[in-house]
This record gives structure tokens, sequence and C-alpha cells, in this order.
């Protein structure tokens, strides 16, 4: 009797919140891999059929496909390694003791750009970095630089992305590894300080370890993020110039909401899902080892 | 047949042509909606100078008729994927809007009501009506798809050619330029310096580099997307003439003007910036705004040049059709709506308010050539336009796709004209290909 009761109750508090995963999550993904093995285009709807796993081929076979997905990766190496820097610099000087009212303003407007949506991201990046009324070069000329051209040139275009992604999403990084640092027990960063004054040994033998986990989260959902980048490169370039910014989430979303090609899309996302949970795994095996 | 029936018989014919005048004469908009008053009609429109001058008339129109007319605005970059999203799922549009080159699409998939079922109804259809009223090169692309007219126009545009009269003849011009050639190899070098620019030509990565930069530089000098057995017409001499002049002309145009848009083009020539650009009729109303534009009372407007094979200027705009998966009452409102919107009654009170009629009778009123500068290099351009300006069939998004990208990458000088038009023109074969055009499957009608 009690074990039934057991159940129940396991089951009523878990019946929500697997449906509602079901729902929102596992049934439109089920959708999704049934789609992707249809020749299903939404502008000749009579036209749909079965194709088991052509899209698959089509999509490993496609050399724009593989270019977004070069680009993604560039976009990742170039900018998370530099976010990491940056936010592991700005959480270390506020883990240190003092100006307690300076740092309660830093943490609060380190938020700010986390909080602001992607589009308006892009939207505000769009008419700031335009060449000729834009309040970057008109900054720029105060120092006596030329206006630059970022967004009408692939190479400033792609940097504008990387540097506007940078700026977004370092605070995020900062604040999670301001999070691990608070995990490590004060009495060990104190002994530590009493054994040496170099930042960089106590930050190698004494804090790395514990911000393990935190970086570990940082770089799946860093990753997750990248692959997935669309609103902020979409308002801001529309994948272009040429190609110089059509991200892989750019690309799908041009292939189903422009192209009509939802079978093709699906197949796409259901790749780049699984690269993500590789990636994912990846980390979690090369990287992350429980403190103790 | 005595005399009396004789009388009787012409008695009964005559009380029934009376009648049927008398029909004729009552029809009025408020009685043949009497029978759909309280009726909701659901409509996309584009948040757009014609479309705001819809929504300024349309109490007249709810307020004779009952009908309410509940209208999304959005941009013109998703009412397309909306539309098509509402209709595959049979959602709640009553109403299409179609840009030219969705028709195709949206006849094919039956998506949309020929106005036949409409214009037979005596009930439903204004005397008044007069279909051969609109420019026939506007109904034909605009509306109609196949040889069946579907929708009626609603947002009208012609390229047309908007100069800054002041820098033109501080240059020592006393007109604009009448060819492109003479656009580019007379007034580029003379208006190109200091900062300043002879010309801008939209050319951002969406539908603008495919229309307004692309297509446009193909027709004047006689080249096309297709030949006559739909296959790549891309790499013939006259397009690739075109094209050549497009990167040419690069030389006198601003740098980065992949990055232009509309709103970009049209702000370069308001603040003074570029003496001549090539943009839609629509643009008017801000280019002479003095709060809108720096150089307002310099504006003036002019036919788009011509090339070697003619002025074939850009066309765009929009139809309202009635969409196949409304209700009886809902497609006889929504008839309503359209034929309100585009009539002749209407068309000055819409012209006034920012729309641009396809009414031919319009542009006759006196005083509105004079009133709208506009007006004459319209008409002009509605009576040289090619109908496939861009092609109109359901492939279109697909092949504009492959444009954008490689249009922008040839102006770029990442690939040459000839290789670029070759990719373009491999790609846009395969997707008709699949699509059935080559196996006969399909009609070759763009």
């Amino acid at each position: 009797m009690t074990a039934r009761v057991r159940r129940r109750t396991i089951l009523a508090f878990l019946g929500p919140a697997v449906t509602a995963l079901a729902a929102v999550g596992i049934l439109p993904l089920g959708y999704a891999v049934w789609k992707s093995l249809h020749d299903f285009n939404l502008t000749r709807i009579a036209r749909q059929k079965f194709v088991g796993l052509d899209n698959y081929v089509a999509v490993l076979g496609d050399p724009v496909f593989w270019a977004a997905v070069g680009r993604t990766a560039m976009l990742f190496v170039i900018a998370v390694p530099i976010q990491i820097a940056l936010g592991l610099m700005i959480a270390l000087v506020l883990h240190r003791p003092g100006l307690g009212f300076w740092k309660t303003l830093t943490r609060l407007s380190l938020v700010l750009p986390m909080a602001t949506t992607y589009a308006v991201v892009g939207l505000l990046a769009q008419v700031m970095l335009n060449q000729k009324y834009g309040v970057v070069n008109q900054m720029l000329g105060w120092i006596g630089i030329d206006p630059i051209n970022f967004i009408g040139d692939p190479t400033n275009a792609f940097i504008a992305v990387v540097l506007w992604d940078i700026w977004q999403w370092t605070p995020f990084v900062a604040l999670v590894l301001l999070a691990g640092l608070s995990t490590v027990p004060p009495e060990i960063e104190e002994a530590a300080r009493l054994e040496t004054k170099s930042g960089w040994t106590i930050l190698r033998h004494v804090q790395l370890p514990f911000l393990v986990p935190s970086l570990v989260a940082v770089l799946i959902l860093r990753t997750a993020d990248t692959l997935k980048l669309f609103d902020m490169p979409f308002t801001m370039t529309r994948g272009g110039p040429g190609s110089a910014t059509e991200f892989i989430a750019v690309l799908i979303e041009r292939v189903g909401n422009r192209q009509f090609d939802i079978g093709m899309a699906a197949a796409q996302s259901i790749i780049m899902l699984a690269i993500t949970i590789v990636l994912a795994r990846l980390y979690i095996r090369l990287f992350y080892r429980e403190v103790r | 047949m005595t005399f009396k029936s004789h009388i009787s018989a012409v008695a009964l014919a005559a009380a029934s042509l009376a009648g049927l005048a008398g029909a004729a004469q009552a029809w009025s908009l408020e009685e043949a909606a009497k029978p759909y008053a309280g009726t909701v009609v659901d409509v996309v429109f584009l948040d757009r100078p014609g479309y705001n001058a819809i929504r300024e008339m349309l109490p007249e129109f709810e307020a004779a008729t009952g009908i309410t007319i509940n209208i999304t605005t959005m941009p013109y970059e998703n009412a397309l994927g909306e539309q098509v999203r509402d209709f595959v799922a049979g959602g709640d549009l009553d109403l299409a809007l179609i840009d030219l080159v969705w028709i195709g699409n949206f006849a094919e998939n039956g998506w949309i009501v020929p106005i036949e079922e409409f214009t037979s109804n005596p009930d439903l259809v204004d005397p008044e009506l007069d279909l051969e009223d609109f420019f026939p090169l506007v109904l034909n692309a605009f509306g109609a798809w196949n040889g069946v007219v579907y929708g009626l126009p609603i947002d009208n545009y012609s390229g047309l050619l908007f100069y800054n009269r002041c820098m033109l003849e501080e240059a020592g011009f006393d007109r604009p330029p009448e060819t492109w050639e003479e656009l580019k190899d007379v007034y580029g070098p003379a208006l190109t310096g200091d900062g300043r620019y002879a010309f801008a030509l939209q050319s951002k990565r969406n539908e603008t580099q495919s229309a307004d930069s692309f297509a446009r530089m193909l027709w004047p000098f006689g080249g096309s997307f297709l030949n006559a057995e739909f296959r790549s017409n891309l790499n013939s001499p006259e397009s690739q003439a075109g094209l050549q002049f497009r990167q040419e002309l690069m030389a006198y145009m601003p740098p980065g003007i992949v990055a232009y848009d509309h709103a970009e083009t049209v702000n370069a020539l308001a603040q003074g910036d570029v003496a001549m650009i090539t943009e839609w009729s629509a643009f008017y109303t801000t280019l002479v705004s003095p709060e809108t534009s720096k150089v307002a009372d310099c504006i003036e407007v002019a036919p788009e040049p011509m090339g070697p094979a003619g002025r074939k200027p850009a066309l765009g705009g929009f139809s309202l059709a009635v969409a196949t998966q409304a209700d009886e009452a809902e497609r006889a409102a929504g008839w309503l709506f359209i034929q309100w919107a585009t009539s002749k009654a209407n068309a000055e009170t819409y012209l006034r308010k920012g729309g641009v009629p396809a009414r031919q009778s319009v542009y006759q009123i006196p005083g509105i050539a004079e009133e709208f500068k506009f007006v004459p290099a319209l008409v002009e351009s509605w009576q040289e336009g090619v109908p496939e300006f861009r092609p109109r069939f359901a492939e279109w998004p697909t092949i504009s796709e492959i444009v954008q990208e490689w249009g922008t990458k040839m102006m770029l000088g990442e690939v040459s004209i000839e290789d670029g038009a070759r990719e373009i023109g491999t790609r846009m074969e395969a997707v008709l290909e699949d699509a059935g055009y080559y196996s006969g499957e399909k009609p070759l009608v763009q």
C-alpha cells in the first residue's frame, strides 16, 4: 500500500514535468525527424513523399551547409576563448574583497547586455556600424580613423558579428565564473594567499579546479548558443554580404522559412542537434571532474 | 397569340428589363453587403504608405457595410512565410496579399479564388468595376496567372529615377540621364567626388539584391533570367552586358553598396549624399517631405533610364485576392472589400492619402500630374514594363535566394560575372528540374 502511494506521489510530481517536456520538446523533435525523411516543401504540398535518408545525404554533401558549419565553428573558436578570458578577468576582479558599491554596480551593469533581445542587438549594430551615419564611425573619426565599412565588407562584417557576440556574452561568462569562484572554500584560498603572492599560482592550483564545472557549463551553453545564433546576425547582416555571416542557424532558417523546404531544413537541424550532443558529451568527458 | 397576351408579354418583358435596369442602378455597397454584416475578414497588410492609406479610409467601408476588416501588419520579409503557413494549415486568413512574384505559388497551390466567381454574381459585382480601367500590365502582372485573374492591384509600384535637380544643375546638367550608358559615362564622373556619389543602387542581400539590383540590370540590356525553353539565360551576351554594366557602375556608388537596402538608399538621396537613385514610386512621399528629406525641394522624378533593349523598368506591387479557405460569407465580404479598396471611385482619395492606384482614370483627372510629380514617369513606366521582370512562378523564392547570394558575391568581386551567372544558372535549372518544368509536368509559365 505504501509502495503504491509512493508510486502515485512520484507520478504526480513527475507527470506534469514529463508531459510538458514531451509536449514542447520530444513531440516536436519526433515530428522534425519524421519530416526530415520526407520531400516536404510548403509550396508544393501535393508532391509530398517519403524519401528516406535522401535529405540527410543531400545535406551532408552540400558545400553550402559545410561552409556555414565552418563559419559557425570559426565564430565559436574566436569568440568563446575571448569571452572566457575577459569573463575570467572580470570575475577575478569582482571576487576580490572591498569596493562593495562599485562591485554591485558592475554586477548590475553586466546583466544589461544579456537582457537585451538578440534581434535588438543586431538592429543596434546595424545602425551604430553604419559607415556614413553610424556612431561608431563617428567616434573613430574623432581619433582620425577613416570610416570603416563594417557591414558591407565580408571580413569586416564577420569581425563585427564576433565583436558583438563578445560584447553580449562576456558578462554571462563573468557572472557564471564569479559564481564558480564563490564555491572556493575561503579557508583554502586564505591559506594559499599566505603561501604565495602569485595570483597565477592561486588561480591555477586553487581556484581553477573549482571553476571547472562552471567552465564546462559555459562551454556547453555557449556552444549551443553559437550553433543556434540567428537573431543577431539576421537583423544585422541577414547572412551577408555574400555568405560572410551565414551561420548554420541563418542557413537553416533560409531553407525552411524562405525556400519553404521543411524536409531539408529539418534534416539540417537534426544533424546540428547530433553535433551539439556529441560536443556536449565530449566536453563533459574531457574536462569535467568532480571537485573533491 | 392575342393582342392582349401580346401586350402582356411586352409588359412583362418591359417590367423585367426595368427591374434589371433598376437592379443595376440600385446596386450599392450597402445593399450588397447586407447579408454579410457582422462578418470579419482577416488580411495581412504591410507597414507601407499604400496600406496606411487604406487603413485611414477603412472606417467608411466598415460603417457602410457592417463588415470588419481585421488587419495584421507585418514586415514584407515575413508576409510570404506567414501567409504560406496559414494557407497550408487552413488558418484564419480570408484574403491573400500577393506580391507579383508570389502569384504563381498561390494560384498553383489553389490558395486563391479567381475573381470570376464574384464578377459573375450580379449581387456582388459593382457595375462600376471596369477591369479595363486598370493598367493592363499591372492587372496582368500583379493579379493574373496563366490567363486567369485572381486579384486586383492594391499597392502598385514602378521603378523610377529620383534625382537631385540641384546637384545635377551644379554639375552643369539641365536634365536627368536618358540612358544607363549616359548615367555611367557622363553623369557618373561629373557627380562623384568629395564624399558624394552619382548613383546608389540598393543591393542588400535580400529581395532587394535579386529584384532591385540584379534584375534591374538584366532587362534594359536585353537579358533575362530564362530563355524560351526555361534554361538559364544569364550567360547570354545581353545578360552578361547588363551584369558587367552594374559592376562598372559601382565606381560611382557609395562604398558598401551591398549593405544598402531601400532605407539606406532613399536616405542617401534625401541627405544629399547621392545625386540619383532608382527606387519604387512608393518612396516619393518620403523624398519630397521636408520632414524626411533635406533636399525635398530639389527632388525630381523621371522614368528609369533606357538600355540598349529599351526602358524595361523594375516592376513590383501587390494584389489582393480572396482566399480559398474562407467560408462563403467571408469570401463575399472579402471581395466587396477588395472591390471597394481598388475602385475607381476611391482611387483619388487613395492617391491623396499616400497610395498609388493602378486605375488609369485617376491619372487623367486635371491637376493630378502636376500635383504628384511622379505620375507622368509612372504612367510611362507602366506602358513599358515586363510582367516577368522577376519570374512569378512558385519557385521564385528559392531562385531569389540563389540570386541574392551569388549576385552579392559578384558585386564584391568574390566571383567573376561569368562564373557567378553560371553558378546561378546551374542552381536555378536544378530547382526548375526538380519542380517538373523540364519533364513537362508543369507548363513553362512565368
